[in-house]
């Protein structure tokens, strides 16, 4: 169990957690699409934690594959939130 | 190599970038990408039922380095109801979306979602299984958007935020699991899980993820205004299908994956929730005043059917009593889908023939729309559990368990539910065949009653009666990839 | 000995400063001041990524998860003029209930990930990958994964990005465009866009035996067409619609013709036949990055540009209060 391993999966639970907590406790659509990023950051974190294997070793690559995938997913996620959000707004505004 | 069970998941997908590139010819190529899918179902579940399970390694790689798909009878039987659902659905969606752009808006994503929903039903890879769920959250989203009120957009939105949040309880899940055992196939996994606190803190995050995604009490909220506010074949799809596969995942990682691990007392947290889920959901049905919605919280209530099920299956040692049991499960799933769709077509057509979908107003619609009323009437049948619906049948067995059990809290539960679907049914019925003229315009087109008809004769007629075909179709299955160790 | 107490020092100080700036970026009660923790956040999580030895992940993120998410989130902001609100985050007993009940989460989660990483072992499938590798088609074990041992869910994965443009293209029309740039931003986009696609096209290429690929590729293309709306240039580069739909299906079509053609041949879907691997993940990543790069720059765009509706029908917007 390496030092960098432990520290960053931690990083990564709490970011899970704190990003969860903020999704819950905000009340504009910006602040939680924020929130669940920042969440989904810390998810990518552990995978990319337990992936590392130290300076000796070339880290394990699949889960480098797996948050790629993630971070296109996430930001695919975001741009549609973010159209419905600006759609809700100009009905407000009609 | 039997390339299979490719099919049902690349003949959708390959349909939806035909309707993107020829949004003008979208409907045509929907209507055909449906045929052909349901044909490609037809022909694996011949197969599964003659050879059994049968596993395609993507890329020709060893599972776990790869993906394989997996196609068993509980999943065939699944797209089976899917390719049915989608089609009738879809051929509805001809009649229903006047304006030529929203038809080409619609196909392609409609296309996806249905890739997407086979794809989850045919995956044994647990990574691949978040990328389907999110695909099919999306894609749905996307669906239900198109309704195009405020509150269709800001219940999409709700489903959204709430569905990412899911979502990524799953992955952290799958995250635990890859850390703990070093592997994302399901085959493989099948024989390394042990009752340890990796295992349950991954199941525990992956349930959170899914019973927001089923709904399930108190994680429904975001149901009833999603599904009610969509536009009518949008909501077929979502409550019987979109729902359906959160609990088809639920029933592989609680039945199936996770079962070693598990002790039986923790599925009746499962049951309490679905439990309460009938009965809130029952009530509020009662007290809705628009068809759409008294549907929508009709299937809060009838998904918390299928989780009362669990403690049940979990009590149960492995034989011919859970294979029953679990048969009874997939009826009532199958069921549910058939005739919920079937309501929410009906209830499109009311809409769009009366400009309005409230209930008190319901009046004259009997005769302005015989048919569509008769297919209210067996959407009813189906829904309350009457004779000969496969959820009298479902029922039936999930009390016979109940009693063998000793677990007596489900009974009443599903008694009071059952009374209240006859009441919530009843009223509508009733006002449809009251008097008025509920303005109703000259019905244009009577083809247009007939996909959910169908639908609906399907869900009280030929599962009831060919319940048993199904049961040895799927019973011995049961123990899926338990069976492997 | 006093090397690994520095880095152990550079990871302490690297992960506190991550949890400081996601915090910061969550509970911040002012809108405008949590997207700029935001976009650091991401540029932070990237060095993270750099020092965990994961460079793909590094560029990825920079390029999409802080460079083009922050974009969209700034426009939004723009969009949002009353971005004052003091009072975004909950607060009261239910707030404090949540926070207390994160906090349980999070530990016993770390609870079981600090038993589990201890105990297992951590290998996983790091050697099969490596052992594979030779018979990919690529030198760089990430894209090997993403384009032959997993292509399946990069596949599916250009679907996911398609929906999502698919259902912001349905919402309505574009958003509001830029004002024409002044000289200074002008001569900028006009070395700045060349660049970035010449750096598209070399990670593209770089992607098989060094760190780049499709993903990072397509996100150079999409960042271009953002400098260009940015600038004024409404159609931000892109081709007209009728290519636009072509290129947005690009990436999927190549995956499913070639998986088609291998399963016509015997193979198992998307299983490459001997000697053509290299080959064929070049041609499938090249269509991946126009339909990436395409998807992205739609979804910045946030809705239907001009043109995009057949010939002859009127642009129909999501009517508010209609039904179709």
């Amino acid at each position: 169990m390496l030092f960098a391993e432990i520290t960053y999966a931690l990083t990564g639970i709490g970011l899970f957690a704190l990003g969860l907590r903020g999704a819950l406790l905000r009340r504009s659509l910006l602040g939680r699409i924020i929130a669940i990023n920042v969440c989904g950051a810390g998810v990518f974190m552990l995978f990319v934690a337990i992936a590392y294997r130290g300076p000796g070793q070339a880290p394990d690559a699949l889960p480098h594959a797996l948050v790629l995938t993630g971070i296109v997913v996430a930001v695919s996620a975001t741009a549609l939130a973010l159209a419905l959000g600006r759609r809700l707004r100009d009905s407000d505004h009609e | 190599m039997n390339s299979l069970p490719v099919w049902p998941i690349m003949l959708p997908l390959g349909a939806a970038l035909l309707a993107v590139i020829w949004p003008r010819r979208s409907a045509w190529i929907g209507i055909a990408a449906g045929l052909a899918t349901l044909t490609a179902v037809g022909l694996l579940m011949a197969q599964v039922a003659s050879r059994g399970t049968l596993v395609h390694a993507l890329g020709g790689w060893e599972p776990g380095l790869g993906i394989a798909l997996r196609a068993d009878a509980l999943a065939v039987a699944l797209l089976l109801m899917s390719s049915l659902v989608a089609l009738a659905a879809g051929w509805y969606a001809t009649g229903y979306f006047r304006d030529a752009d929203r038809q080409s808006q619609f196909w392609p994503i409609w296309l996806l979602m249905l890739a997407a929903l086979h794809a989850m039903l045919l995956s044994a890879d647990l990574f691949n299984i978040y990328v389907t769920l999110e695909l099919l959250g999306l894609s749905a989203v996307a669906l239900a958007a198109l309704g195009g009120g405020r509150a269709a957009i800001e219940a999409a939105l709700r489903y959204l935020t709430v569905g990412l949040l899911g979502s990524l309880a799953f992955l952290a899940g799958v995250a635990v699991i890859y850390a703990r055992y070093g592997t994302l196939d399901m085959l493989t996994l099948a024989g390394l899980i042990e009752p340890e606190p990796a295992s349950w803190l991954a199941l525990a995050l992956m349930t959170a993820g899914l019973l927001v995604k089923s709904a399930l009490f108190p994680l429904h909220f975001w149901l009833p205004p999603a599904h009610a506010n969509a536009p009518a074949p949008v909501s077929a799809a979502l409550s019987a299908l979109v729902v359906k596969a959160a609990v088809y995942l639920m029933m592989r990682l609680w039945l199936d994956l996770f079962a070693p691990a598990l002790d039986p007392a923790s599925a009746w947290l499962l049951g309490l929730l679905g439990a309460a889920a009938v009965l809130w959901g029952s009530w509020n049905a009662l007290r809705a005043q628009r068809l759409k919605l008294l549907a929508a919280y009709s299937t809060v209530a009838q998904l918390g059917y299928l989780f009362i099920f669990f403690p049940l299956l979990a009590a149960l040692p492995a034989g011919p009593a859970r294979d029953t049991a679990f048969g009874a499960l997939v009826l009532m799933a199958l069921t549910h889908a058939f005739a919920k769709s079937a309501l929410f077509l009906a209830a499109g057509m009311i809409q769009q023939q009366a400009g309005h979908d409230r209930i008190e107003e319901l009046g004259g619609t009997a005769r302005a729309l015989p048919v569509t009323t008769f297919t209210l009437a067996l959407a009813g049948v189906a829904l309350i559990g009457l004779p000969p619906s496969g959820t009298f049948l479902a029922k039936w067995q999930l009390l016979s368990s109940a009693f063998a059990l000793g677990q007596w809290l489900w009974v009443p539960v599903v008694a009071a539910g059952s009374l209240m679907a006859a009441g919530y049914m009843f009223r509508v019925l009733g006002f449809a065949f009251g008097p008025g003229d509920g303005a109703m315009q000259k019905l244009v087109d009577g083809r247009e009653e007939l996909p959910a008809l169908l639908l609906a004769i399907v869900a009280t007629a030929v599962l009831g009666l060919g319940a048993a075909a199904l049961w040895a179709f799927v019973a011995p299955g049961a123990l899926l990839m338990g069976a492997q160790r | 000995m006093m090397a690994v107490q520095l880095w152990q020092l550079l990871d302490l100080l690297l992960a506190g400063l991550t949890l400081g700036l996601g915090w910061a970026a969550v509970s911040g009660p002012d809108l405008r001041r949590s997207v700029v923790f935001f976009i650091a956040f991401g540029l932070l999580v990237a060095v993270v990524w750099a020092r965990l030895r994961a460079p793909d992940l590094a560029l990825a993120e920079a390029a999409i998860g802080a460079g083009l998410s922050g974009a969209l989130l700034l426009s939004a902001l723009r969009d949002e003029p009353d971005a004052e609100t003091s009072d975004d985050v909950r607060g009261g007993p239910v707030a404090a209930l949540v926070s207390l009940a994160g906090l349980a989460l999070a530990a016993a989660f770390a609870w079981v990930m600090i038993h589990t990483l201890g105990a297992a072992d951590p290998v996983r499938l790091a050697d099969q990958i490596t052992a594979q590798l030779p018979n990919s088609g690529v030198g760089n074990p990430v894209t090997a994964v993403l384009l032959n041992f997993r292509a399946y869910d990069t596949l599916l994965e250009l679907a996911v990005l398609l929906a999502a443009v698919l259902g912001i293209l349905a919402l309505g029309p574009a958003r509001t465009p830029y004002r024409a740039a002044g000289p200074l931003l002008d001569g900028l986009i006009r070395w700045l866009v060349p660049l970035l696609i010449l750096t598209a096209g070399y990670l593209l290429w770089a992607g098989a035996h060094a760190p780049g690929g499709a993903f990072q590729a397509g996100a150079m293309l999409a960042a271009a067409a953002v400098m260009l709306r940015l600038g004024g240039h409404t159609i931000a580069g892109l081709p007209r619609p009728p290519m636009q739909r072509i290129l947005l299906t690009a990436g999927i079509a190549a995956f499913v013709l070639v998986g088609v053609i291998t399963t016509g041949l015997g193979l198992a879907f998307l299983q490459y036949p001997g000697g053509w691997s290299g080959g064929l993940i070049l041609l499938i990543e090249a269509a991946a990055t126009l339909a990436i790069a395409t998807t992205l720059a739609l979804a910045y765009i946030g809705g239907r540009p001009a043109g995009w509706v057949s010939e002859g029908s009127a642009d129909t917007t999501t009517k508010i209060g209609g039904r179709d």
